[in-house]
């Protein structure tokens, strides 16, 4: 069941992507406002009970218990560049579900970002999207899909698959775990 | 393809797979005849497969292997090095064909073709001729003895003789008798064939599904008895079947005529137009016939001419039709079948996923189970406490035969290697005894699935490069047969799997001249032993001086190590120059589930694998900066798990040890508490993790909290190379 959901859910972003306008999900990062599509996401669950894992970058928080399915959380605020996320009551799980290529399989893996607040879900029309600025937003190019006016007010559509490269994050996991190691040891 | 080929595809290739197997044990042991037995089912069972399935490439082909393997089961030929490679190589043909068939090919394409000929040819020219003159009087001889002599001399014709008469049922049970006489067309020539349908009713009175037919056959072939009677293997509950050897005695046919229901005089006339008899014979035949039915009838024959012959074998020795051994032998490989048929019966083939799923659910059945203990626990109540721990066995005893569902011994796998060995050693001229231990070591499927690849690599290599040729051997005063040993143990919560030669060893400064020639180390530098072994696993390193075609390619050692790594295995090279090379394969439990004992750092918790953990302690009157302690006198060394992953908040007062096992070291782990013992789902941690040391996976307790799963092995190595690095540090590196 909740393979056709998501089959479905892929067939759609791919058109929706194209044409026509798409929902987005908008939250609260560090009082900035970003939106994602809503067709990755699979569910917005409270902050809690997160295991942290030792010899990680940053921006990987740690893994969660979801019914039964380690999924990891990453730091979004961390990954930007930022500092970790502070939790406070209105901290935030979203789940995503990405797809990612190992040896010519595709594999689907959930990842949790956390988020400061989650703040609605809002229609955007392509007509309402710019490109993304080549400078200026502080978070990398590549990261942005573009930018949705809302409002009169400009939102960050987060490219998620950039965002949530699994292989780019899996790679900086184990550089940062070595010279994070590498610190500690020309401490002693 | 079909079901019913794709059915005989895959047994067919099993049936190869024992046949290899019996094959090589029967180079050792060329007179044990269950092996020579097994042999011959296994090709036999092919080709009455194939003939069912009207493959007729195969059935041609494998005809001529069964005759020789027929020979060499009777005792005719004897088994020698050159038979068995000659046949381990039709069976690697009938393979080849098998896999024709599969394709969906109306013939095999020409070269293969030609294979199989000369491969026949040989056969035909250094085995079967050999002794094919006493093949064809060989059956006819026995019967001479056995049959009681009436009178009448040997009936002057080379062929056999064979009376059908197919029961009613047969078109109603699916057979069609004509193939069958098609198959029999396979093992030699039909001479000529006479169809009595004598028994056909008037038309209105005639079911058109019932058979009603009967043929007279004279066959000329070298099969024997026991060959033109499986052929009927299938119809032979509903047929009566009739065979009499080339030169039987009159006699035999006398009492063939009289065993049979139609009319003597009209079959004799039969028997003589299709050439058994002449007339002569005829007639002097029926005239002792009449003269012996003047004397009282014996009452058996009686009895066995009035009943239908349900049991042809008895009845056909009660009329000393058939030798009593061929019986013998009929009704043991009738017993055999249907051992066979019982054998299978235990066996169910279900696809590997439903598998996993199942194991899936009982790891959630277990992560439940474990969170009612816990409730139960706390709730205090003894009878529900005493409820919750009858779940629990029984959970654990699911558990347990959940996970030996995927389990398969390795023992096929490492047989594989007779083969390989056997074939490598000859092809390069060296001589190799293969020893096998530890065969019936269990490993997860899909282990054993991604190893073969890897261990193939090594065999190869250590037969090719490891092992020297006999005379360079005997120079150096080992024995000129080279020994290769393949053996597998758990150990400490790992699988060990060794490839041990008797070889040259490794050559140190060739390997480090090389690898100096090839850039990959500078030269000057100086490496550890280890260093200079591990070198032989970087791509594009080869020593071998010569390239030959079995390896020395340069690829090869690195590819093992790789594929070993993505099974989240290690492999370690030991030598000793002039003593041999021992390759160890260390590969983790990849088990969905494990026994682990669950400790606390921190604020979380952390599983060790449970057959790992030797003892706990605390830890007690410990120097800050020292990381060992004196375990009974000998020197543990330890980890600081809240250091290595400097986790945050200060040192409890008092500490606990764990001291763990792996790869016959020993070592501490230092945590805060300990909380017991706990059994466990790996959860694997996915791929962002896949570059994350000392964390084997993930598990879920009792209260839904994730707890990681140490490895311990790459704890170990973790913290050695953090406190090399810090000394290279220390000293401005």
């Amino acid at each position: 069941m909740g393979q056709v959901i998501a089959k479905n859910a892929a067939s759609l972003a791919l058109s929706a992507g194209n044409q026509g306008s798409q929902q987005y999900l908008t939250f609260t990062l560090n009082s900035e406002v970003f939106a994602i599509g809503i067709l990755n996401i699979k569910e917005i669950i409270e902050y809690g009970a997160l295991t942290e894992i030792p010899m990680m970058p940053e921006f990987i928080r740690g893994v969660i218990n979801l019914r039964g399915a380690v999924v990891p959380v990453v730091d979004l605020s961390a990954r930007f560049g930022g500092n970790q996320t502070t939790v406070a009551r209105r901290t935030c799980i979203v789940i995503v579900e990405m797809t990612h290529v190992i040896e010519d399989s595709e594999v689907r893996q959930d990842i949790g970002i956390v988020v400061d607040s989650v703040n609605e879900v809002l229609e955007i029309p392509p007509a309402e999207i710019e490109p993304p600025p080549s400078f200026g937003a502080r978070i990398r190019a590549d990261f942005i899909q573009g930018m949705g006016k809302v409002a009169g007010k400009f939102v960050i559509i987060l490219n998620i698959d950039r965002v949530l490269s699994v292989d780019e994050m899996a790679q900086l996991a184990a550089v940062g775990a070595r010279s994070g190691s590498d610190g500690d040891d020309t401490a002693h | 393809m079909d079901e019913i080929t794709s059915v005989f595809v895959t047994e067919s290739r099993e049936q190869l797979a024992a046949m290899e197997s019996a094959l090589l044990e029967l180079e050792n042991s060329p007179d044990d005849a269950d092996i020579l037995g097994a042999i011959f089912r296994a090709a036999h069972t092919i080709k009455g497969g194939a003939g069912v399935i009207e493959c007729n490439f195969l059935v041609a082909f494998t005809h001529v292997v069964e005759s020789a393997l027929d020979k060499l089961r009777n005792g005719e030929i004897n088994a020698n090095a050159d038979l068995v490679a000659l046949l381990l190589a039709c069976s690697d043909h009938m393979g080849n064909l098998i896999g024709v068939l599969e394709s969906g090919a109306e013939a095999p394409d020409a070269e293969l073709q030609g294979e199989g000929d000369a491969l026949l040819a040989r056969l035909q020219r250094d085995w079967l001729n050999a002794g094919g003159a006493d093949a064809a009087t060989h059956p006819a001889a026995p019967a001479a003895d056995a049959v009681l002599s009436s009178g009448g001399g040997v009936v002057e014709t080379d062929c056999w003789h064979i009376s059908l008469r197919f029961g009613p049922d047969v078109l109603r049970g699916g057979m069609d008798p004509l193939s069958f006489l098609r198959y029999l067309g396979s093992l030699g020539s039909i001479e000529r064939l006479e169809t009595i349908a004598d028994a056909m009713p008037a038309a209105d009175e005639m079911d058109p599904e019932a058979c009603y037919l009967g043929f007279e056959i004279s066959f000329a072939s070298s099969a024997d008895k026991a060959a033109i009677e499986r052929v009927f293997d299938f119809v032979r509950d509903e047929c009566t079947l009739h065979i009499l050897p080339p030169r039987s005695k009159l006699a035999d046919y006398m009492q063939l005529v009289m065993a049979l229901p139609e009319d003597s005089m009209r079959l004799g006339e039969i028997l003589v137009r299709i050439g058994a008899l002449t007339q002569a014979e005829l007639e002097e035949g029926l005239a002792t016939q009449n003269a012996a039915a003047l004397l009282p009838p014996d009452e058996d024959e009686d009895s066995a001419l009035a009943a239908p012959p349900p049991q042809l074998g008895e009845i056909l020795v009660e009329q000393k039709v058939v030798q009593p051994e061929l019986v013998e032998a009929a009704v043991v490989k009738q017993k055999q079948v249907s051992d066979k048929k019982a054998a299978e019966a235990r066996l169910i083939r279900i696809p590997a996923d439903k598998l996993d799923r199942l194991i899936d659910l009982v790891g959630e059945l277990v992560i439940a189970g474990a969170s009612v203990n816990l409730l139960a626990s706390r709730a205090g109540q003894a009878d529900l406490t005493e409820a919750t721990s009858i779940v629990s066995r029984l959970v654990e005893s699911i558990r347990d035969s959940a996970l030996q569902l995927r389990m398969v011994q390795i023992g096929e796998t490492f047989n594989r290697f007779n083969r390989v060995v056997r074939d490598v050693s000859r092809e390069l001229g060296k001589d190799i005894e293969l020893v096998i231990s530890g065969g019936e070591t269990e490993l997860d499927k899909s282990v054993v699935e991604k190893i073969g690849d890897p261990l193939m690599h090594l065999v190869r290599n250590a037969i090719d490069h490891g092992i020297e040729p006999p005379e360079v051997r005997a120079e150096h005063g080992k024995d000129p047969r080279g020994r290769l040993e393949l053996n597998a143990f758990h150990d400490s919560g790992s699988i060990v799997i060794e490839i041990v030669d008797d070889g040259a060893g490794l050559n140190r400064d060739k390997i480090t001249r090389k690898a100096v020639e090839r850039g990959i180390i500078a030269a000057g530098q100086t490496l550890s032993d280890n260093e200079i072994y591990g070198l032989i696993f970087e791509a594009g390193f080869s020593t071998a001086e010569q390239v030959s075609n079995l390896s020395g390619r340069g690829v090869g050692m690195d590819v093992v190590k790789r594929n070993i790594q993505s099974l989240r295995g290690r492999v370690e090279v030991d030598s000793k120059v002039g003593e041999g090379t021992r390759f160890s394969i260390r590969l983790p439990l990849t088990l969905a589930i494990i026994d682990g004992f669950l400790v606390g750092a921190g604020e979380a918790s952390y599983v060790v694998p449970l057959d790992m953990v030797v003892e706990c302690m605390e830890l007690q009157d410990q120097p800050r900066d020292r990381n060992y302690l004196n375990l009974r006198g000998e020197v543990l060394p330890f980890i600081r798990l809240r250091e290595l992953f400097e986790l945050p908040g200060a040192r409890p007062k008092r500490e606990n040890v764990v001291v763990v096992k792996a790869a016959g070291q020993k070592a501490g782990i230092v945590v805060d508490q300990l909380l017991g013992e706990f059994q466990t789902v790996i959860k694997p941690l996915g791929h962002l993790f896949r570059n994350l040391r000392g964390i084997g996976g993930s598990t879920i307790l009792g209260s839904g909290e994730v707890a990681l799963i140490l490895d311990v092995q790459a704890l170990a190595q973790l913290a050695a190379r953090g406190e090399d690095h810090a000394h290279d540090t220390a000293h401005g590196r």
